[in-house]
């Protein structure tokens, strides 16, 4: 199993971290525009995902929407009711990533960024301690650890 | 790199100092701008800023979802109190379109020592938490609006913050798309 | 098991044929009296609940009719004396009131957007994939629903939305595939890339999702 990226945007669409590992291929674009790109798919996912569910949500999830797999990649979304959204592609045989985008979410960015006051939230992640940590949380993660196949 | 070794031990952390801490502030919040409802607002604008922080800490503590009625988030704001202060509000006195609510508190650790001295009855003392709670539900797509409609330092019996929904605000649409 | 619907998308994305098998009606019909506990807003030619999610009625949810009269858009569809719904709804004189709530049916034309909704999201997957030569989507996972998606090497998309503890519905999508070939392509007065009317391919395919959902899904 591996992890190859990782996506964090804020409630407006801005990007505010990104992180790479395993990635085999880059999408041959600015990281700028693959980040409108990414976004606006998951926009749009989310859009199509409650028209076309044929049910009402009741789980009080924001989202929805969990993840897709295609025959290489997964991709894991993850958003928090105040509209964070992490996103985080691996091999598509991958499990329990939904653990590791809440781990994320709560002892790394609520940790290293909300609770640092010099952090601005609605402007992109520079802080080295936020990184370090969430790349230790990633590598130690069963996910990560397992030997790319 | 991990500060773990770093933290405080909230166990150990005096409430005490925390009182004194925000009273320290109050007072000097009146020394500075000479108006009390010049820091009735300011302390409503740093509850504010708290807000938003602190709404994070609730989410991932309690890994509670979105709320779809106003009672829900009733029960969120009691919970929230709870961890964050350690008090446990009763909610009472529901609007009839279940869009208003009090929380009524019996004790409240910011306000354990302090009486309010003549000149500034309109002191609205712990304004703070009116600020916390707009912050908070602002960053989960509701405005509400709070005040207080009794007060423990004013003579009452208890404190009692009124909470109201106002409207719920639209998710933020990327460019070029309808 | 349960199948809620089959799509079939050609190979320019245009939608070809839709079957909705087993998708649920949910309504709630009460009387209220003033003021009404559900906030709702006009959005989308519907009024939908935006906040005030209790008995039943979810948000999200329609106005589809007040005192047995039908809503369309935001007027009460009385005969006699037709009327905007809000001020209705925002007088104290009118109540109590009877009013009947449901999640919106999908309209024809709404899926046929869906349909070409989808088609861009599938290539975009695949264009942001961090490995390379990816497919487009073949399964999407969501709260209330899982979706399943196979592309024939000639470009024709099969897309099954089942109930979300499904697994493995590659060998359904396959025999749908098969029906296709059977009941759409081999009958000579089909045209290519139109939309799919064929009774037999329809009761074929009734049969073999009805099969799948009594049988399980890998026994078809």
């Amino acid at each position: 199993m591996t992890v190859h990226n990782f996506y964090m945007f804020d409630r407006y669409g801005q990007l505010l971290f990104y992180a790479e590992w395993n990635r085999l291929r880059q999408s041959g674009i600015t990281r700028e525009e693959e980040a409108k790109l990414m976004y606006g798919m998951l926009f749009s996912i989310k859009s199509f995902v409650s028209r076309i569910s044929p049910l009402d949500n009741t789980s009080g999830s924001r989202e929805g929407f969990h993840c897709y797999r295609t025959s290489k990649y997964a991709l894991h979304y993850m958003e928090t009711p105040t509209g964070l959204k992490l996103v985080l592609n691996t091999d598509n045989v991958a499990v329990n990533v939904h653990e590791l985008l809440k781990q994320i979410y709560s002892q790394v960015y609520v940790e290293y960024v909300v609770k640092n006051p010099l952090c601005n939230l609605s402007e992109p992640i520079k802080s080295d301690l936020f990184e370090a940590q969430l790349d230790a949380v990633v590598k130690q993660s069963h996910v990560f650890t397992s030997k790319p196949t | 790199m991990s500060r773990q070794g770093a933290r405080l031990d909230a166990k150990k952390v005096n409430s005490e100092l925390f009182t004194l801490t925000y009273g320290t502030l109050v007072s000097q919040l009146l020394k500075d701008y000479e108006n009390v409802d010049e820091v009735n607002k300011q302390l409503e604008r740093m509850g504010y800023n708290i807000g938003i922080r602190l709404i994070e800490d609730f989410l991932a503590r309690t890994g509670s979802g979105r709320c779809y009625d106003f009672k829900d988030t009733a029960e969120k704001i009691q919970a929230g109190f709870r961890i964050f202060l350690g008090v446990s509000p009763t909610i009472s006195n529901w609007g009839p379109g279940g869009d208003e609510f009090s929380l009524i508190f019996e004790s409240n650790p910011l306000t354990e020592f302090v009486e309010l001295p003549d000149h500034c009855l309109n002191l609205k003392y712990c304004n703070i938490l009116a600020g916390v709670l707009r912050g908070a539900c602002e960053m989960v797509q509701m405005e509400v609006t709070s005040w207080f409609v009794q007060d423990q330092l004013k003579g009452d019996n208890v404190t009692e913050l009124r909470v109201k929904f106002i409207k719920r605000l639209e998710d933020a649409i990327p460019a070029g798309e309808d | 098991m349960v199948i809620y619907s089959v799509y079939i998308v050609s190979k320019s994305g245009g939608l070809i044929f839709n079957y909705d098998h087993s998708v649920p009606k949910i309504e709630t019909e009460k009387t209220y009296s003033f003021p009404l506990e559900h906030k709702l807003v006009y959005q989308n030619k519907q009024i939908v609940v935006a906040f005030g999610q209790r008995n039943g009625v979810m948000v999200g949810h329609v106005l589809l009719g007040v005192n047995g009269a039908p809503v369309n858009g935001r007027t009460i569809e009385d005969e006699k004396n037709p009327r905007d719904a809000f001020e209705v709804l925002e007088n104290p004189e009118n109540y109590p009131i009877n009013l009947k709530f449901g999640r919106p049916k999908m309209s024809t034309n709404e899926k046929i957007f869906l349909a070409s909704m989808f088609y861009p999201l599938f290539a975009i997957a695949s264009q942001l994939s961090p490995q390379p030569r990816t497919s487009g989507i073949q399964s999407l996972e969501a709260d209330t629903f899982r979706l399943y998606c196979f592309q024939t090497l000639t470009g024709v998309k099969f897309i099954l939305i089942v109930e979300p503890s499904q697994t493995g519905a590659d060998l359904l999508l396959h025999r749908i595939y098969e029906l296709y070939a059977d009941y759409a392509l081999k009958n000579p007065f089909y045209s290519l890339e139109m939309p799919i009317r064929c009774d037999l391919f329809e009761s074929n395919l009734q049969s073999l999702l009805e099969q799948s959902e009594k049988a399980g899904i890998s026994s078809v």
